[in-house]
C-alpha cells in the first residue's frame, strides 16, 4: 500500500547499495525483519493505520516519533505484546504472528523493556539466566533438579566481558548497581539470548550523561556482534550517535526513513512532528 | 563504526571484593544473632533453660508453628501474605481426628483427606489470588474466617478424643543422650532442610524470588508467574496440613480452638527470620531462627514466672524492631 515510498524494500533493492559505504553495505542490504500494512485499533482509537517497517541484518534502527505517533504500538507488534488487527510480519524472510512476547522470544527477538527489565534483590547471573537457567548434569541436574551455579557464573562473566562491561563480580545483587549498570544488564541478557533482533525501549531515559554513553557504547557492541538493534529513544542526540538509519513514526503510519548522516537533527524533529510534509524531504537526506 | 572497543567505565566506583561478596549480608545473621542473645540471657535468668530437656521441650514447643511459617515463608517471599494459616490448619486437625475416630476411617486415610482439605483451602486462596487478582490480604481474610466457621461447625466445637495411636507418633520421643527428642521435631526439621533446598538449588525455588522482586520483569523473561503464585499457595496448604499433623500428635486431640496463636506467630516467624514483607528477599532458615526466637522468649519467659500476658506483649513488640530494621536497613542501602 505503501508502495510509493522510497523507502519500500523494493525501492531499496532498485536503488542498490550507497556508495563509499565500505564493503558490507556493497551488496544490496539484507532485509532480516519486515511488517507491512499494520493496523491496531483500541476502540475508537486508531494506533497503527497501516503501518510499514523494514530492519536490516546488522543495523542500528533507531525509532523516533511524538506522543501517540503510534511508535510504541508498533514495537509491541514486533514484540509480540500485542497482536495486530492486519498487516503482516516477517522475519528472516518468513511469515510470523505473534501471540505473546514469549513467542517472539522463541524466534530469536529479544527486548529490554524500561525500568522493569531485573529483579533487583537477585544476583547479576541469577538476572542474566532468569528463566533460562542451566541445570547440572547427571543425577544432581535430572533428579535433584540443582541449578548449575557455577557454569552461570562462569558464563556470565565472559559475556559481560565480552561485551566489555566493566562489572567484575557477577554474583552482586542488581540493586547495588548504578542505574546504567543495571541497564547494561538487561541489554547484556537481551543480547546474549536474542539470535536476530534485540528491541531496546528507551535504554537511556533517566540515566546521567556519562552512564548513557556507557548504554550506547554497549549498543554499538551488540550490534558490532552481528545483532540488528531496533532502538527507540526521544533522545536526538543519542539517536544521531548510534543509528544506521532512523524510522519515523506519524499518525499510526512510517513517515519517513531517514539517515542520520545527512539529514539535520532539527529537520528530524519537523519530520516527525508533521512540520515538514514527508514529500517534502530531500531526497538525499532518506535512508536507501 | 565499532572501532572505539575502550571498556566501558562503571558510572560510579563500587568497591568489590571476592570474600565480602560471599558473606551473608547483616539481615541474615541479625536473627541469629538475636537468638543467641536471648539464650545467654535467660541461661543467666534460669538454671533449667540450657538443660538438654528444656531445649528438646522448645523445639516440640515450635514445630507446629515453625512448619505454618514454612508455608508461610513461600507465600511472604512473593510478596503476598496468608492470614489464614492457623486456621486452615486447626480445620485439618479436625478433618483428620474426625474422620479417624467418628468415620472410623484407617489413620492414613484419615491423614491423606485433612491434608488433602489444607491443599484445598491453599488452591483456592492460590486462584483467588491469581485468576481474580485479588490482594492476598483479604483474600485470606476471608478463608480465615471460613475455615474457623468450617472447623466450629464441622467439630460442634468439641474437642476430638480418643485417637487411634498413629495419629499422634509423631508426638512420641527417642532418647539421644538422656534428652527425649520427638519424631515431629525431626520431621520439621527435614522439611526446613528441603525447603531451603529447593529455594536456593533449583530453578523453581529461584523463580519464588523474582516473582516477588519483580513481577512483571519475570512474566516478559517467559516464566510462568501465575503458576508459580498458584504452586506456593498450594504447596503452603500442605505444609499446614503436615502441622495440622503435628498438633494432633502434640496436643493428643483434635482442637478446634488449635491454631489460634499460631495463625499471627507464623507470620512473626517469618518476620523476625529477616524475610521481607515486601517480598523477595529472605531465607527460609531465617524463619526457623524466627520461630526459635518466638519459642525461646515464650519458654524462657515461663522459667523466669513472667505471666503470659507479657510474653505476648514482648512478640508483639519483637515484630515491630524486626520490621522496622527490614525497612531501615532497606533505606540504607538506597
Amino acid at each position: 500500500m505503501n508502495a510509493a515510498l522510497p523507502t519500500s524494500p523494493a525501492a531499496v533493492a532498485r536503488s542498490g547499495a550507497r556508495p563509499g559505504n565500505g564493503p558490507a553495505a556493497a551488496a544490496a542490504p539484507q532485509v532480516l525483519m519486515q511488517a507491512k500494512g499494520l493496523v491496531k485499533r483500541y476502540g475508537q482509537v486508531t494506533a497503527l493505520d497501516g503501518a510499514d517497517f523494514e530492519l536490516r541484518a546488522g543495523e542500528i534502527l533507531a525509532v523516533i516519533g511524538d506522543n501517540g505517533a503510534g511508535k510504541s504500538s508498533l514495537i509491541k507488534a514486533l514484540s509480540g505484546a500485542v497482536v495486530p488487527d492486519a498487516g503482516e510480519i516477517h522475519l528472516d524472510g518468513r511469515p510470523v504472528r505473534f501471540r505473546s512476547p514469549i513467542e517472539a522470544r522463541r524466534a530469536g527477538i529479544e527486548t529490554v523493556y524500561q525500568d522493569l527489565a531485573v529483579a533487583p534483590a537477585m544476583s547479576i547471573a541469577e538476572n542474566l539466566f532468569l528463566g533460562r537457567e542451566l541445570r547440572r548434569p547427571g543425577f544432581a541436574g535430572h533428579v535433584l533438579r540443582m541449578l548449575d551455579k557455577k557454569r552461570m557464573l562462569q558464563e556470565s562473566s565472559a559475556r559481560m566481558q565480552e561485551l566489555k562491561v566493566g562489572i567484575r563480580s557477577m554474583t552482586q545483587a542488581v540493586e547495588t548497581l548504578s542505574g546504567g549498570q543495571r541497564q547494561c544488564v538487561a541489554v547484556a541478557r537481551a543480547a546474549a539470548f536474542a539470535r536476530h533482533v534485540v528491541i531496546m525501549d528507551e535504554p537511556t531515559a533517566a540515566l546521567g550523561v556519562k552512564e548513557g554513553n556507557m548504554v550506547l557504547e554497549l549498543i554499538r557492541r551488540v550490534r558490532d556482534q552481528g545483532l540488528s538493534v531496533v532502538l527507540i529513544s526521544h533522545n536526538m542526540p543519542h539517536v544521531f550517535e548510534v543509528a544506521d538509519r532512523i524510522h519515523v513514526a506519524r499518525l499510526g503510519r512510517r513517515a519517513a526513513v531517514l539517515d542520520p548522516k545527512r539529514i539535520s537533527m532539527s529537520d528530524t524533529v519537523a519530520v516527525m512532528t508533521g512540520a515538514m510534509r514527508p514529500d517534502g524531504i530531500p531526497a538525499e537526506c532518506l535512508a536507501h | 563504526m565499532g572501532t572505539t572497543a575502550a571498556p566501558l567505565s562503571p558510572g560510579q566506583p563500587h568497591p568489590m571484593n571476592r570474600w565480602t561478596d560471599r558473606l551473608p549480608p547483616l539481615g541474615t545473621l541479625g536473627p541469629l544473632i538475636a537468638l543467641l542473645a536471648a539464650c545467654v540471657f535467660f541461661a543467666t535468668q534460669s538454671d533449667r533453660f540450657l538443660t538438654g530437656g528444656n531445649l528438646s521441650l522448645v523445639l516440640q514447643q515450635v514445630m507446629v508453628v515453625g512448619v505454618i511459617a514454612i508455608g508461610q515463608t513461600l507465600i511472604i517471599l512473593t510478596a503476598g501474605i496468608d492470614l489464614s494459616c492457623g486456621m486452615v490448619m486447626a480445620l485439618g486437625g479436625i478433618v483428620m481426628t474426625k474422620l479417624a475416630t467418628e468415620l472410623g476411617l484407617p489413620p492414613a486415610l484419615a491423614i491423606a483427606c485433612g491434608l488433602g482439605v489444607t491443599t484445598l483451602f491453599g488452591l483456592v486462596n492460590g486462584l483467588l489470588v491469581t485468576r481474580i487478582k485479588l490482594p492476598p490480604f483479604i483474600v485470606t481474610l476471608g478463608t480465615l474466617n471460613i475455615a474457623f466457621a468450617i472447623t466450629q461447625l464441622y467439630s460442634g466445637a468439641q474437642t476430638i478424643t480418643g485417637l487411634p495411636d498413629a495419629l499422634t507418633a509423631l508426638g512420641g520421643t527417642f532418647a539421644v543422650g538422656g534428652t527425649e527428642i520427638a519424631w515431629g521435631t525431626l520431621l520439621m526439621l527435614a522439611l526446613f532442610a528441603l525447603t531451603w533446598f529447593v529455594l536456593r538449588e533449583t530453578a523453581a525455588g529461584r523463580h519464588v524470588y523474582a516473582v516477588g522482586n519483580n513481577a512483571e520483569a519475570t512474566r516478559l523473561v517467559g516464566i510462568p508467574t501465575q503458576k508459580v503464585l498458584l504452586g506456593v499457595y498450594v504447596i503452603a496448604g500442605l505444609f499446614y496440613g503436615i502441622a495440622s499433623l503435628l498438633s494432633v500428635a502434640r496436643t493428643g486431640v483434635g482442637d478446634p480452638n488449635a491454631g489460634q496463636t499460631e495463625n499471627l506467630d507464623a507470620i512473626t516467624a517469618v518476620v523476625l527470620g529477616g524475610t521481607s514483607l515486601f517480598g523477595g528477599r529472605g531465607v527460609v532458615l531465617g524463619t526457623l531462627v524466627g520461630a526459635l526466637i518466638v519459642g525461646v522468649f515464650r519458654n524462657g519467659l515461663t522459667l523466669m514466672g513472667v505471666s503470659s500476658i507479657y510474653q505476648v506483649l514482648v512478640t508483639g513488640v519483637l515484630v515491630i524492631l524486626a520490621v522496622a530494621t527490614d525497612q531501615l536497613s532497606r533505606k540504607g542501602a538506597r
